[in-house]
This record gives structure tokens, sequence and C-alpha cells, in this order.
């Protein structure tokens, strides 16, 4: 019978103790370097090819764009955005005044009028990221990143 | 009297059978090396933004030109503590935060010289006529924690151009589902 500890049935018996040790460590060393993988996505954000670099920044005679404007304020320590000249506080309402600015645009048969995400070095990801979302909802793709201003001076080198 | 006690003549085997145990250890050991994702070596601890609207990453990690760029946090280890960062707040320290491709650091100026080496890597074949020469095939995913300064990740994209990568992707959460 396959498993029998009787010696005289099975004759040539094999020590398992060694192997049981080995497998055992084994486990414990992929259970230890387990990590459940989190439930990653991405935005897609390809950059101009003609372009160049700081064209975003470029004056032209009429706007065409929809620009988003971040600041960081230093004393509450929260991100202030701006859409044209007025602030904005709440998701919903710059997810509205997004899409009403598009729909414009659309109007005037200009649809693949971008949103543009001008933040200030100092303004979290994550308020970037929420800017980008509240675009992919009301369905537009093209978000460029303002080149403006220079990374910040501190961090070249002092890494 | 004395026979009424005396133990049975057949041996009683006690001894452990360890068959079934080898079979489930087996299986656990088949289960954590086949769960081990030894792929995801380029990712470090990043706590990422979340956006309901993010396209899931179905690709299987290395089966394509990608270059993963992380900004994060430095790690509350050796001595080095950031309360700030601790307490979920938003650390402004520009030290504190780090960049890394494939676990090794590169500074704001070393990254630029990697993007480009990465870039070269794989070149397309034709010049683009709009921007007047061979751009790069290379994806670069850009990874930053969720309280990163903006600045690292546009200074990582205008690095990115420069060097000919446009195809940039930017790394969020899904939220998790109620």
């Amino acid at each position: 019978m396959a498993g029998s500890q009787d010696p005289n049935e099975n004759p040539v018996a094999i020590n398992v103790v060694p192997m049981v040790d080995v497998i055992f460590c084994l486990c414990v060393f992929f259970m230890c370097s387990l990590k459940f993988k989190q439930l990653e996505g991405k935005f897609d954000s390809w950059l101009p090819k003609g372009k160049g670099i700081g064209a975003a920044g470029s004056v032209s005679a009429l706007i065409e764009e929809i620009r988003v404007a971040m600041f960081y304020d230093d004393k509450t320590g929260k991100t202030v955005r701006q859409l044209g000249t007025r602030r904005v506080e709440d998701d919903a309402t710059l997810q509205q005044l997004i899409k009403d600015a598009h729909d414009d645009f659309v109007r005037l048969n200009k649809p693949d009028t971008p949103v543009t995400i001008d933040a200030e070095s100092r303004v979290p990801w994550r308020e970037v990221i929420t800017v980008m979302n509240l675009c992919k909802r009301n369905g537009i793709d093209k978000i460029e990143f303002a080149m403006g201003t220079a990374p910040p001076a501190a961090a070249k080198g002092g890494l | 009297m004395a026979d009424k006690f005396k133990p049975p003549d057949v041996e009683e085997n006690v001894g452990c059978n360890l068959i079934p145990m080898i079979d489930i250890m087996f299986l656990l050991l088949l289960f954590f090396m086949l769960s081990a994702d030894m792929s995801q070596r380029d990712l470090e601890e990043v706590v990422l933004p979340q956006a309901d609207q993010v396209k899931e990453d179905t690709k299987v990690r290395g089966t394509e030109e990608q270059t993963t760029v992380n900004v994060f946090h430095r790690l509350a280890t050796g001595g080095f503590s950031c309360p700030v960062y601790s307490n979920a707040q938003d650390c402004r320290d520009l030290s504190h935060w780090l960049i890394a491709i494939r676990g090794k650091q590169f500074t704001t100026d070393t990254v630029k010289t990697q993007l480009q080496f990465e870039a070269n890597l794989s070149l397309e074949d034709t010049v683009d006529p709009a921007a007047g020469k061979k751009l790069s095939k290379r994806k670069l995913m850009i990874r930053a924690d969720q309280a990163a300064p903006y600045g690292y990740v546009q200074g990582l994209i205008q690095a990115a151009g420069e060097a000919g990568i446009y195809m940039i992707e930017v790394g969020a959460a899904a939220p998790p589902k109620p």
C-alpha cells in the first residue's frame, strides 16, 4: 500500500524528513516574499511629437485651451485650483466647468482642444491626477502639462 | 486474572504517515511559487493616487519596451524618519523624495542621462517628420507617490521629451470596490 510504514512491505525506505525540511523552508521563503498585487492602472499621456518642449507655454493670439492652474498654499497646506479667473473648491464644480468649456470648443468645431494642467511644482501629485480624472470623466482624452515653471531648484543634486 | 490484562500480540503501528503532509506542502509550495511575481522588482513601495477612470494595466510587465520610474518618499529606516509623511501629510522637504529605476536611485540631473540611455535602446526606424529626429519606441511609466511634489513628475516628463520618449503613462490605483 502506498504510504505504508511497514518496513517489511517496502524494504527500500526513503528518509523523507530532510525533504520535508527543505520544502518547509521553501514554503516559508515564498510566504514571506508574497505580496498581493495592488490593482494598478494608468493614464496615457502622449507628448506631442512636433511641438517640442516649452511650446505649451508659447503665446498665441487666440487661447485655444482649457487651462487649469494649480497653486500650493503654504499656510493652509491645500491646493488652490483655478479655471480661468475662477477659483474652484470642489471636484463636481470643476468637472462641470471643464465640461462647459469643452462643450463651447466642440460647438466651435474644435473638439480636440486640450485641457492644460498648469501646476506649481509643490502641488501634490494626487491633485494633478484628480484633475486628469475629472477630464476623463468628461470624455476628454487630450490632456497636456504646462512646462512653463522649472522643477524645484533644491532638488537638483540634492537627493 | 493476569491473562486478562496481557497486551495483544500484534504490534500496533503508531508511526506518523508523512505522505499527506508532504502532498499538502507541495501544493502550498506550488501556490506560493506561482503567485510570487518576480517581474515586480522594478516597482518600489509607492502609495499611488486613486482615480476611478484609470485604465487597467493588463499587460504582463517586461513583455514590452517600457521603463518604469518610481518617485517615492524615503523609507523610515536607519535612524531616518519624517513625522510629516508618517502622519499622512504632504512632505515638501525635497531631500526626502527619491527617484528610482529598477531599484537604482537617481537625482533629477542623473535621471536625464539614464532616460536618454533608455530612449536610445529602442529608437524608431525612421526619422519622425514632425520632430525632425528618430524618436523612441520605449514607453515611460511614471509611478509617483500620491503626495510627491508635482515638480518631480514635471521634470521627468520634460527629460523624457528631451530624450525622445513621447509615450508617457502615469500610474494610478483603482479605488477599492464597495
